[in-house]
């Protein structure tokens, strides 16, 4: 324990941006899936309103 | 021995192969012009872009480079995707060259040129775009394909005769081209829309591999243990770049200037941009993608220093002795040898499907990017509206399918390089410093014209290329930092570019940054200014 606090203490900038990104991929994704799901189905409405009004 | 089992593993990836060429192919009945094809009518939202982006920017080539860089260099590997990131936020955020790019609205940066400096700079600028990404890209499919093989612990079988013969020697070209062939598929069919939709579907996919298997390298191998591995073997170097023996200031300033010049006008990256249904959204893809280039560079960082943490000699010893030539034979080998001995039976699975889902969505966007160049630049002498929709989007699928084919024989023929990232860097400052500069110049320097983009993008070209032909013909001793001459492990001296030894990678990337700025300055300061009629005068 006492080799983990010296290694995340001297190392505090990598120990904190390797935590940062397992937690952004564990997260931030979740909700990038989520609402990019909405939007693919957005896009593809609007694709379609378009194209019926150019015909 | 490999724990990739054809029963749990391979159902997972056909599963995964299945829904992604469904998707792709799916929304091609919503291609109808070539607007569509190159930038997706440009109605893309910011969540879609985000996914997009991070999942093209990150393929199996990224993961090797990147574990490669951890493995050689420690945490300070993963230095450019923490100075990427810095760039994308700042650009985002300030707008700088990508909301006057977005507003104008072209679908390609060489348009932007034409309106600016003419005709002919947008299709020099073009053909650099195009030969510069194509060489870049060039190496993919194979650095994929040895990712695949080898964490599935596929190996050469005995020669035979007829096709099962050839199967078994060339499983690796055979796997990477019925994956291309599959990705062409849905990209020449369904261009961008395809490319949106699938490289959503590989986001998904590829979060869930890069997760779970950066969570098992963390509990089985341990942070105490990686942290100490780098310790052991880069000292303070392997933490801080400025300090490292063979990186040091030249090293993070040409990082530096490649990571904004890439963010400006990296032709994936772009075509979000130009893709989003408005400037706004174009700046927050940036933003919200920035920290991913942190990832993008950390994880399979952390993996290449996993490798080493766990490929000990006495390990080594007990591999295979094709493994072991494996792993002699270039750095880049060591995480997916590592992966392939860790990774249990199910987590391969899903850790081949992230892998086949990063490749092909880099892959596709790729195909597809340059493609647009290619048509919307480079041919547009020949098709100026004269062409209908219907004939434009005929030729943007023919192009695709073509690049396809180049990169099929490219691709799969060309010899690795020693270290693969320096292979990209190179290749990619074919167009990066130059077009960067030209995009700067034509952004906010009124006095910017055609004889300094032309000045700019020739020496910005003839600086890398030399130096990978240089690299190639003109071979001397490699000597140690003792000065003793290093020898192989069949005792032969290892050679090296006289190049690197003298010059290096960095400050010649340095140095086509500047020469590049130097040119565009010199070339439109002595281009006379246009001539303007004599006014009329009352006495006249």
């Amino acid at each position: 324990m006492d080799e983990l606090t010296r290694i995340v203490r001297e190392h505090w900038f990598w120990s904190g941006i390797t935590a940062a990104c397992v937690l952004w991929y564990s997260t931030v994704t979740v909700y990038v899936a989520i609402r990019g799901s909405f939007d693919i189905k957005h896009m593809l409405a609007r694709l379609a309103k378009k194209s019926k009004e150019e015909e | 021995m490999t724990h990739f089992s054809w029963a749990l593993d391979g159902s997972i990836v056909g599963l995964y192969l299945v829904a992604t060429m469904v998707a792709g192919i799916m929304v091609r009945k919503y291609v109808g012009k070539v607007e569509h094809f190159l930038i997706a009518g440009r109605e893309m939202d910011v969540y879609l872009g985000i996914a997009s982006l991070a999942a093209t920017e990150f393929g199996i080539v990224t993961c090797m480079y990147a574990a490669q860089s951890g493995y050689q260099y420690g945490f300070t590997g993963a230095m450019p995707g923490i100075l990427q990131a810095v760039a994308m936020l700042l650009i985002g955020l300030t707008g700088f060259c990508v909301k006057p790019l977005r507003e104008s609205g072209v679908m390609t940066i060489p348009e932007l040129f034409q309106k600016r400096f003419g005709s002919q700079i947008r299709w020099l600028a073009g053909v650099v775009i195009v030969l510069g990404g194509l060489l870049n890209m060039g190496v993919f499919l194979r650095v994929g394909g040895e990712f695949l093989v080898q964490v599935c612990g596929f190996s050469a079988g005995e020669a035979g005769g007829g096709l099962m013969g050839f199967l078994r020697t060339h499983y690796l070209e055979v796997t990477m081209s019925i994956l291309l062939v599959m990705v062409a598929v849905y990209t020449i069919l369904g261009g961008m829309l395809s490319v949106l939709v699938t490289d959503f579907l590989q986001f998904v996919v590829m979060s869930v591999g890069l997760i779970a298997v950066t969570l098992l390298i963390l509990v089985n191998v341990g942070w105490g243990k990686l942290v100490t591995t780098v310790e052991e073997h880069c000292g303070t170097g392997g933490f801080n770049p400025f300090v490292h023996p063979e990186l040091g200031w030249a090293w993070v300033v040409n990082q530096a200037l490649l990571t904004i010049a890439a963010t400006l006008t990296w032709q994936t990256t772009i075509q979000r941009l130009l893709a989003a249904k408005d400037t706004k959204t174009g700046r927050k893809i940036y933003t919200g993608t920035s920290f991913f280039f942190v990832c993008r560079w950390l994880i399979p960082a952390l993996w290449g220093i996993a490798a080493l943490a766990w490929l000990t000699p006495a390990v080594v010893a007990e591999l295979p002795k094709a493994v072991q030539d494996k792993l002699a034979m270039n750095s880049i080998n060591a995480m997916p040898v590592f992966l392939s001995q860790v990774v249990p039976s199910g987590l391969m699975g899903i850790l081949f499907a992230a892998m086949l889902a990063a490749d092909m969505s880099t892959d596709s966007s790729y195909m597809l990017t340059w493609g647009s160049v290619i048509y919307n630049d480079i041919m547009a002498p020949f098709h100026k509206r004269r062409w209908s929709e219907r004939k434009g989007l005929l030729v943007n699928r023919f192009i695709v399918a073509l690049i396809g084919i180049f990169l099929l024989f490219y691709g799969l023929w060309y010899p690795l390089p020693g270290n693969v990232w320096n292979y990209l860097v190179t290749t990619g400052t074919i167009y990066l410093a130059s077009i960067s500069v030209l995009l700067v110049a034509c952004c906010y320097w009124k006095r910017a014209n055609s004889w300094g983009a032309a000045g700019a993008i020739i020496c910005g070209a003839i600086i890398p290329v030399a130096y990978l032909v240089l690299e190639q013909v003109w071979k001397v001793p490699k000597f140690d930092a003792a000065g003793q001459a290093v020898l192989d492990a069949a005792g032969q001296a290892v050679r090296e570019g006289y190049l690197t030894q003298v010059i290096g990678p960095s400050w010649a990337g340095i140095g086509t940054f500047a020469i590049a700025s130097a040119a565009m300055v010199a070339g439109s300061l002595l281009k006379p200014p246009p001539r303007t009629d004599p006014t009329p005068t009352d006495a006249g």
